[in-house]
């Protein structure tokens, strides 16, 4: 009898990894073949992001089962409910993608664990057939011949590259031979983001300067009356600070392209940190921090911000899920007029195909459909993406999603030449970054001479451009 | 299975029946192994990239010699051909039945049956508690026991069905059958038949196999498991990484062998050397604030002084806590404008001068952003987090002292701290180089705390003075896509680890605290 239990026992182990069900509908009902993933639970716990896919047919080799094409696609969602969204969607598109079954898997919520899953998922072969990744990648993820061009597939499907703004549409044309843009296409934008200011209206008020939404709105709102703001908030004294930025390449970078400068020169193929622009970008940020008014350069702005301490607060879009939470009076305005403008970046990252795909056309037609203007705005509606399409409908329903109310201040940001987040096609980008953030920093806390910067930066830097 | 006790003397004898299939079933594992070497160079069929082409290579090469092994010492019989056969027909079932369950989903479908198992939960139940009524033998007649086995087997059949034993039987019917599954299953069908018949007495007699040799295969067996789980997920990526390191690889593309170089340029490499720099300074400091304060404290927690217990438990907290989250707690504690520890010498300060009538001016340090301060602030969180688990070691040490030797010192007059002293510390020394030895090891392989403490600015933190070589190893490999390089950084480590870990317990050796 005892075997005869351990047999039935062990057969029912068996039953349940495959999935099988008598139909009753309980939890261990097995999902349609090819259902999608279930999406994480709502209890916001992180590891539900990473939980496996979970189909009951098995793909055949070549991605098919009888006239379906089973394709796996992943997307790096930002916060457990975002990956909820994009499980949802997945689902949506399972319903409306013919002949298409579709798997979504969210990597993880963390971005260094999805850069490490996906690279190791390319070395196995098991990577996903379409995947996403951060605009800075596309170089070495095209280079290496890991992803699609589907120049191809969207000339046959009728698109048209200027349906995204122009300057992730360079890179994501650029050509391989020449570094510029050509007419490959290696994918087409997920989201869009650029920096705003966080505004703590009540600490504004509290310290009697200048509004800051109305100084942009009457054409005010540059280097000077922003470092008035700063300065004044910061005199309300004892932890409460005017202004702070997070220590990486975009917060700064944004001050170099309001004065004129930039990270490299106009083709990309060398360093620019020594220009007198970029050092007078530097110069200002600088000088801003030795006032003291300021979160030290280093420390997280985003605690004492939310905790109420800091009145302005430098970050992108993403930021506001969270800053959402606070409950003191707030908004976002602008980033300030430096010399040569208000200096934004453009954040982007793509959806690509990756090269060993089955099915190239099939995943082409889902690169197209995660991009379209109903999906994107589903996605923006939780607060941390824009859409990276140029359409009004889009647009208009991220305006909608408040707070912050001025929500236009990030579409401002996009309308007003910002610099195109992007790789090197012609280097090493996170080698760049890594040297320049360390020597950048030195000069912003003081520690390194901005004169002895401007004389060797660029050589110390000059490694990521070699081999 | 027989028991080696059971089995008869070993002399070889006549051929079995099943001497020809058998011989047919050697060949064909040796073609099989042939082909796979073939398959992998040529990458047809098995396809993998960069070092793991060779490395797979490599493993066919060595599943051919045991081929031939087993193969010539089949048709000469001796003890070595039916070793031989017998890990290889192992080894061919475990892989084959692993690649047919992975083609057929059944590892994603892991998910399900936890799942199947919570649903089913009140069925379990059921059965355990059948089981325990129909294994009482006193006070219960035996129609109760018969009752309660009925019972157990109904639960089973229940569970089973809700579990949806029918049509999942049927659906891996459906999958075994898919024409890229079942060659493979019936491969390892024959492969585990083949190792079970090697594993018989007839087998026994065939090759002539002596009770030692019997015992021996005995042991490989009970140690097979944990032998492939060493080879797959430790032995083998150990092998795959060194030999990485000579080569230079993205991880995406071919690699190209490069002998030395990375090796070499490690030696004028300013962030490698930092990043070691880094190490021994956090070592060196660490290391002695990790384990003398835990001595003290276990000492203290060995009295018998009311409410240990709950002290105990309290300084093991930290070692039990995951180490993301208490990262995060302390990167909020550390926050130069809002955090706790800021705003405890804050108050301390006022606090002194309200007392001393003194103008104090609270020192606000940027724990985390000060290029001078930060490497401290990850060592006071990695001594936070060790010393616990050091206590508790060393609380184990003490309870494991003679206590006649303390009996005996206070007959002599000796004090709390000369007993402490002479007795406890000498006592203790084995302990000490185990304690020493595994914070060290722990020390040198720093990562998670200053990765997370330093989030979202770059881990290797401001002016690279949190770059440990395993952070430097993470932004090469995962970063700049330098897996052949930054393989050659963990090979460094791991020589350093290695050669400070042998000069330690060859030293410990030499004073006689270490015996073996």
């Amino acid at each position: 009898m005892k075997r005869l239990l351990m047999l039935l026992l062990a057969l029912s182990l068996v039953a349940a990894a495959c999935g099988g069900d008598d139909g009753g509908g309980d939890a261990t009902a097995a999902p349609e073949p090819g259902a999608t993933t279930a999406a994480p639970s709502d209890d916001g716990d992180a590891d539900d992001t990473t939980a496996a896919p979970d189909t009951t047919t098995p793909p055949s080799d070549d991605g098919q089962t009888g006239d379906e094409v089973n394709l796996r696609w992943m997307t790096r969602p930002d916060n457990p409910e975002e990956a909820a969204v994009y499980g949802e969607i997945s689902d949506q598109l399972n319903d409306s993608l013919e002949g298409i079954t579709l798997t979504y898997e969210p990597g993880s919520n963390e971005g260094e664990g999805y850069q490490q899953t996906l690279l190791t998922n390319l070395s196995a072969g098991t990577a996903p057939d379409v995947f996403w990744i951060p605009g800075t990648d596309i170089a070495d993820f095209a280079s290496r011949g890991v992803i699609l061009d589907l120049r191809e597939f969207a000339d046959a499907s009728g698109h048209s590259d200027d349906d995204f703004y122009p300057g992730p549409m360079a890179h994501l044309t650029t050509d391989l031979e020449t570094g510029q843009p050509g007419n490959a296409l290696w994918g087409l934008p997920r989201d869009v983001s650029t920096f705003a200011l966080y505004v703590n209206k009540d600490l504004i008020a509290e310290a009697g300067v200048p509004d800051p939404l109305e100084l942009e709105a009457t054409g005010e709102w540059d280097w000077d009356a922003f470092n008035e703001v700063v300065t004044g908030v910061a005199d309300l004294g004892g932890e409460i600070k005017g202004y702070g930025q997070s220590n990486w390449w975009g917060p700064f970078g944004a001050w170099l392209n309001a004065a004129g400068g930039g990270f490299f020169n106009e083709d990309r193929t060398a360093c620019a940190l020594d220009s007198d622009e970029s050092i007078a970008g530097l110069a200002a940020l600088r000088d801003l921090y030795a006032t003291g008014a300021t979160i030290p350069y280093g420390e997280e702005p985003e605690p004492p911000f939310r905790a109420g301490t800091v009145g302005l607060f430098q970050n992108g879009r993403w930021a506001t899920p969270g800053i959402r939470t606070v409950d003191f009076d707030w908004d976002v305005v602008g980033l300030p007029q430096g010399p040569d403008g208000p200096g934004n970046w453009l954040f982007w990252g793509a959806y690509v195909v990756n090269a060993t795909t089955e099915n190239p056309e099939a995943a082409w037609e889902l690169v197209s459909a995660l991009t379209q203007a109903d999906v994107q705005a589903q996605i923006s509606e939780l607060g941390a993406n824009i859409p990276s399409r140029v359409s009004d409908d889009a647009l208009q329903a991220f305006l909608g999603f408040t707070p912050p109310e001025n929500n236009q201040a990030f579409l401002d940001g996009l309308q007003q030449n910002p610099t195109t987040e992007g790789p090197l096609w012609a280097g090493n980008w996170p080698e760049f970054s890594n040297l320049m953030g360390t020597e950048v920093q030195a000069v912003v806390t003081g520690e390194r001479d901005i004169a002895d910067y401007q004389t060797n930066i660029c050589s110390e830097t000059a490694p990521a451009f070699e081999g | 299975m027989t028991t080696t006790t059971e089995r008869p003397p070993a002399t070889a004898s006549a051929r079995p029946p099943w001497y020809v299939p058998f011989v047919g079933w050697r060949v064909i594992t040796l073609l099989l192994t042939l082909v796979g070497i073939a398959a992998v160079l040529m990458r047809r069929g098995i396809v993998v990239s960069g070092p793991l082409r060779w490395t797979a290579a490599l493993a066919f090469v060595g599943a051919t010699a045991l081929a031939v092994a087993a193969l010539g010492y089949t048709l000469r019989p001796r003890h070595v051909g039916r070793v031989g056969g017998f890990s290889l027909d192992f080894l061919i079932a475990v892989v084959a039945a692993f690649v047919a369950f992975n083609r057929m989903d059944m590892f994603t479908g892991l998910d399900a049956v936890g799942e199947a198992f919570n649903d089913s939960a009140g069925w379990l139940l059921v059965i355990v508690l059948g089981w325990l009524v129909s294994g009482f033998r006193s006070g219960q007649n035996a129609a109760v026991r018969t009752a309660a086995r009925w019972t157990m087997l109904l639960g089973v059949v229940i569970l089973a069905l809700s579990m949806g034993l029918v049509p999942g039987v049927v659906e891996f019917i459906s999958r075994l059958i898919q024409p890229e599954v079942f060659p493979i299953a019936v491969l390892a069908v024959l492969a585990g038949t083949s190792a079970r018949l090697l594993w018989s007495d007839a087998a026994t007699r065939f090759y002539g196999s002596d009770q030692r040799q019997l015992e021996a295969l005995d042991g490989m067996l009970f140690v097979a498991p944990n032998a492939l789980g060493f080879l797959a997920f430790f032995a083998g990526p150990l092998i795959v990484s060194l030999f990485i390191s000579f080569t230079e690889w993205d991880g995406l593309t071919d690699a190209t062998f490069v002998g030395l170089r990375n090796y070499a340029d490690l030696l004028s490499d300013d962030l490698f050397l930092r990043s070691l720099r880094n190490i021994v300074v956090f070592g060196v400091i660490a290391i002695p604030l990790a384990v003398a304060p835990a001595v003290l404290l276990a000492s203290v927690l060995n009295s018998k002084l009311p409410g240990m217990k709950f002290f105990r438990a309290v300084y093991f907290l930290p070692s039990i806590a995951g180490v993301v989250g208490v990262t995060l707690i302390w990167k909020q504690l550390f926050d130069s404008t809002v955090g706790y520890v800021n705003f405890a010498i804050l108050k301390v300060t006022e606090w002194l001068n309200a007392l001393l009538g003194s103008g104090l001016d609270a020192p606000q340090p940027q724990w985390i952003s000060d290029t001078n301060i930060a490497l401290f602030s990850v060592i006071i969180l990695f001594v936070w987090q060790q010393i616990g688990f050091n206590t508790v070691l060393f609380l184990a040490g003490m309870q494991g002292i003679d206590g006649t030797l303390y009996e005996a010192a206070e007959l002599d007059g000796a004090g709390p701290w000369k007993k402490f002293v002479n007795i406890t510390i000498p006592m203790l020394r084995p302990t000490t180089v185990f304690v020493v030895a595994t914070t060290t090891i722990l020390a040198l392989q720093l990562f998670n705390e200053p990765f997370i403490l330093q989030s979202p600015s770059p881990p290797s933190g401001p002016g690279n003075a949190t770059l440990t070589p395993v952070i430097y190893l993470y932004q090469n490999a995962f970063q700049e896509f330098e897996i052949g390089y930054a393989s050659a950084v963990a090979w460094a480590l791991f020589l350093l680890i290695f050669g400070v870990t042998l000069l330690y317990f060859r030293r410990s050796r030499e004073d006689g605290v270490l015996t073996t």
